[in-house]
């Protein structure tokens, strides 16, 4: 059983370090095309809206977002007229085949009848209008991509024939990687070289036709260990879909792949060309770390390290950053909380024989606490940690995840083999710029 | 202006700054801003300002996302661009259940646990729509816990819906004045050379970016003169308490400055200079000249402005005889920068400006800029053509790029300069002031910048614009851009850093 560090005064104040359930809701509807959003809500919202759209790096000539921008007087007397007329002229500007109408927090608490207006309007706009209640306080993030994907559901249709050798993948933006959709192309191009066929990926860059045959696929596969194993449930029972793969570590170096292809190889059956696929991949990776990077066992063995971003990315990294770079793990800080992964950490932990500090459905002050009461020599996260690590002295973080300060121009997977040599080059080149000479401050460490 | 636009039916309004103002009083012109043009709401304004104040604990009393938001886009923000360290936004976290049944409770123990964790000098309870909505009695907790911490502890009503992009600075400089200690002789004595600059936003503001800070601060003190503090910009509650017994307070930014400045004239009687943006020479010299009234150091400042305009004088005068006559087309997306660039190529330059698509929602949003630049005698002309009131972020923006062009028609290079984004591409010459290499733009130096600037762009303007870029910003078949891409231009039109809050340097709107 791991350690799970204990926090005291945290019951009442977070420091959060995701967003809201309007942006896990926004980030659903961000991977349907042509589509409009139109927010009934104060101006404010739209910017959590466009941050769920970022994430998706929407082309902005794409980006057909309407917001009521209510005020107090909507507030007390309602503002249907006003939601009304904007639906009307996004309809008009927009012309996209579906149209979300969504409700946030003012909207949500004061009733506005969001579904009661797209259904007595529907007869007289093009866009077909989908009312979806995400008021920030219904959760998190997370919480949000939750309720954003029970409102898929409805758009699947049930069917009993099931296509051999075919999958859903599910929930591909639940990741910290800042460009995570390079990890659901690795896996496309994982599933196309085995012969096994993607049927639909909810949701990234899909219609909402799309969705209807996803009953048919013969497995789903979850992409993210922070979100989404309540819509696979739901896949399960509704529509006689098991998941997959779903009590072991996402393909993170190159243990986890091996064993996350094998698993996948053995239930289609298909165990001898998975094998040629790890094959290629560990020769790949071997042979470039040979040429290029010969050093990075005498430079990060036994150093310390403290991971802290979602379950994801972080539950996988601890087998690459322990076993294959010979680092040691000290703390293991995630974003989400849930009990699935949480399992697959515990297994992992045993497995590994390590018993580092873990916490889950971290803020920022519990990172910052984690950080000052176990030492480490470095992190591996995103800017936040690279900002509060530098604040109480640890000067070495490897800046990978969301949000970060790279800029990434070509996409980088993290799973698979070409990823595990993406995420070795960041920390690679982190590792260099914060061990030159002029980074140390000569006078302060010998006097 | 240009007669052939008369009968142009793209033109909404063609005429001088007082007809438009005049218009949008009357009600005579449409000054709301459309649905797909939202700015940050009340509570993200007030934030902001409340994010310059160090040591200070922001309490928002709501959903996490409205403190994840603001503290993605600010701290962080502020973390990457000035090193500051790194800050929390504190949430209360309100669920369902709360909603329902009221998050009195979970605030009061909200402030005692951010009390113990973080001690800060003051905490800040910011309500949200949710808690202002359910009607959260937060007064009266805020009343109750400050007799039990040993920190300030302060209510900011800022509920997203509870007013206009504006009226959160606003709100949060007028009550932060409540922090301040009344002038006393022995402290006025002490900083009778000293002077506040207020109207300051901590972050990265286009127009207040730290660099064009420095540069006043840098004045301020070759004057022989302090600052006191930057208000709200990295400022301390020491600084805060003791501000009002400066010599006076001059304004960084006049529209937001306002609020803090008359507040405190009003309440400790406090002298406010104020002036439009310190853009350009006359801009800085009045700028200088209004601080050296209160600090008695006239000559001292008459002195160091003839030295520092000695220093630029041949470049500005280079680039002055080559602007001097010319059409200045300035285009309109940021208001009160525009009309500061408008004061400078008139007053500098004896240019002839023309303000492109100011949007008439502005003369709302930045009346005492307005009003400012009116009662100095500068009345610029203005076009605003339909696209700029369309609705649709992209498709207003084409429409208004396509209308410039037609503006533009057969106008002469040799006559005529466009001031505004590279991401516009008029056949007439380019000048971009936003560029990061462009900066300070205060100041004397700041001149010398906009001189630089100006004639690079003239001796280059031969060059074709770079297509690759142009379709990068205007794709042929609307595809194959990234959000990425969205850089100042667009993202004025955003709720502000909302689009280079999240994610990497690339996107920073000061490029």
């Amino acid at each position: 059983m791991y350690d799970e560090l204990k926090f005291s005064n945290c019951n009442h104040s977070k420091d959060p370090l995701i967003g809201c359930a309007l942006e896990g809701v926004a980030s659903v509807i961000a991977g349907i095309k042509d589509v409009s959003i139109v927010i009934h809500s104060p101006q404010g919202c739209s910017s959590t809206v466009a941050s769920a759209f970022d994430s998706h790096e929407v082309d902005f000539t794409k980006r057909k977002v309407g917001c009521t921008r209510l005020f107090e007087s909507d507030i007390i007397l309602g503002a249907s007229e006003k939601l009304e007329n904007l639906i009307r002229e996004a309809d008009n500007t927009f012309n996209t085949k579906v149209m979300f109408v969504v409700g946030t927090c003012a909207a949500d608490i004061i009733g506005e009848d969001i579904k009661g207006l797209c259904d007595s309007l529907q007869s007289e706009v093009k866009s077909k209008l989908i009312p979806v209640f995400a008021g920030g306080f219904r959760g998190n993030a997370y919480d949000g991509i939750d309720i954003g994907l029970k409102e898929l559901l409805n758009f699947i249709e049930k069917s009993e024939d099931k296509i051999a050798n075919t999958v859903n993948i599910i929930a591909p933006q639940g990741s910290i990687n800042p460009t995570w959709w390079a990890d659901l192309n690795w896996l496309k191009s994982v599933l196309d070289f085995l012969g096994i066929r993607v049927q639909t990926v909810i949701p990234y860059d899909i219609s909402l036709e799309d969705l209807i045959d996803a009953s048919k696929a013969s497995a789903n596969i979850l992409l993210s260990q922070d979100v989404g194993y309540k819509f696979c449930k739901k896949m399960e029972e509704e529509f006689n879909i098991p998941l997959i793969l779903n009590d072991i570590p996402l393909p993170i170096g190159l243990e986890n792949t091996a064993r996350w292809l094998r698993e996948l190889g053995k239930y289609f059956k298909i165990e001898k060309r998975v094998e040629k696929l790890i094959k290629q991949g560990e020769d790949s990776v071997i042979s470039i770390l040979r040429r290029r990077a010969l050093m990075i066992i005498p430079r990060y063995r036994n150093c310390k390290i403290a991971i802290s971003a979602d379950a994801t990315m972080g539950i996988g990294l601890v087998r690459m950053l322990f076993k294959e770079l010979e680092m040691i793990p000290e703390l293991i800080l995630l974003r989400s909380s849930n009990s699935e992964m949480s399992k697959i950490l515990d297994k992992e932990l045993k497995e590994l024989c390590i018993n580092p500090k873990v916490a889950f459905g971290v803020d920022g002050y519990q990172i910052k606490e984690a950080l000052k009461s176990v030492y480490v020599d470095s992190i591996i996260g995103s800017s936040w940690e690279k900002y509060i690590g530098e604040e109480i002295g640890i000067k070495l973080s490897f800046d990978n995840f969301s949000p970060t300060n790279r800029d990434v121009y070509v996409d980088r997977a993290y799973m698979g083999y070409d990823g595990m040599l993406n995420m070795l080059e960041i920390i690679g080149n982190d590792w260099e710029r914060s061990y030159r000479s002029k980074e140390i401050d000569w006078a302060e460490n010998f006097k | 202006m240009n007669k052939k636009l008369d009968n142009d039916s793209s033109v909404v309004f063609q005429g001088r700054l007082s007809e438009l103002y005049k218009l949008a009083k009357e009600g005579k012109i449409p000054t709301s801003l459309q649905g797909s043009h939202t700015r940050p709401c009340k509570f993200w304004t007030a934030t902001k300002i409340l994010s310059g104040i160090n040591n200070s604990v922001i309490i928002t009393h709501g959903p996490s996302g409205c403190a994840y938001g603001v503290k993605k886009t600010y701290k962080l923000t502020n973390s990457r661009n000035s090193g500051s360290i790194y800050e929390p936004v504190i949430s209360t976290n309100m669920d369902e259940k709360k909603v329902v049944y009221g998050g009195d409770k979970e605030l009061d123990g909200a402030i005692s646990e951010v009390y113990e964790k973080y001690h800060p000098d003051v905490i800040f309870v910011a309500s949200s729509c949710a808690t202002g909505i359910i009607g959260d009695n937060i007064d009266a907790i805020v009343e109750k816990k400050s007799k039990e911490i040993d920190a300030e502890i302060m209510a900011i009503h800022c509920e997203g819906f509870a007013g206009e992009y504006r009226s959160g600075f606003d709100l949060v400089f007028e009550q932060i004045v409540k922090l301040m200690d009344p002038p006393k002789e022995e402290l006025k004595e002490e900083l009778k050379y000293s002077v506040n600059i207020v109207g300051g936003k901590m972050g990265a503001e286009r127009t207040e970016v730290q660099t064009d800070v420095k540069e006043l601060i840098r004045l301020v003190t070759d004057m022989g003169a302090k600052v006191n503090s930057v208000i709200a910009g990295n400022c301390t509650l020491e600084e805060l308490r003791k501000a009002p017994s400066v010599a006076v307070n001059c304004a960084l930014c006049l529209d937001i400055g306002y609020a803090i400045g008359n507040t405190m004239l009003k309440e400790f009687n406090t002298p406010l200079n104020s002036t439009i943006l310190p853009y350009g020479i006359e801009a800085t010299k009045k700028w200088l000249m209004g601080a050296a009234k209160y600090l008695h150091m006239e000559s001292e400042a008459e002195a160091l402005i003839k030295k520092e305009f000695k220093e630029i004088e041949e470049e500005f005068e280079e680039a002055k005889a080559k602007l001097k006559g010319k059409t200045a087309i300035i285009e309109g997306h940021d208001a009160v920068k525009c009309l500061s660039i408008a004061h400078m190529l008139e007053r500098d330059f004896e240019m002839d400006p023309i303000i492109y698509n100011f949007h008439p929602w502005s003369t709302d949003a930045r009346q005492t800029s307005i009003d400012y630049l009116l009662e100095t005698g500068m009345d610029p002309k203005i076009l605003i053509t339909k696209g700029t009131l369309a609705f649709g972020k992209y498709e207003s923006m084409k429409q208004t790029e396509e209308e410039l062009m037609n503006f533009i028609g057969d106008l002469k290079p040799e006559t005529t300069v466009y001031f505004g984004s590279s991401l516009s591409f008029p056949k007439i010459p380019v000048v971009d002031l936003n560029a990061i290499l462009n900066r300070p733009r205060f100041g004397f130096k700041g001149a010398l910048k906009v001189a630089k600037c100006i004639n690079t762009a003239l001796q280059y303007s031969f060059r074709e614009r770079s297509a690759m870029f142009k379709k990068i910003v205007f794709p042929e078949e609307n595809v194959g851009l990234t959000s990425n891409s969205l850089t100042s231009k667009l993202g004025n039109d955003l709720p502000d850093c909302t689009m280079y809050g999240e994610r990497r340097r690339g996107k920073c709107m000061m490029s």
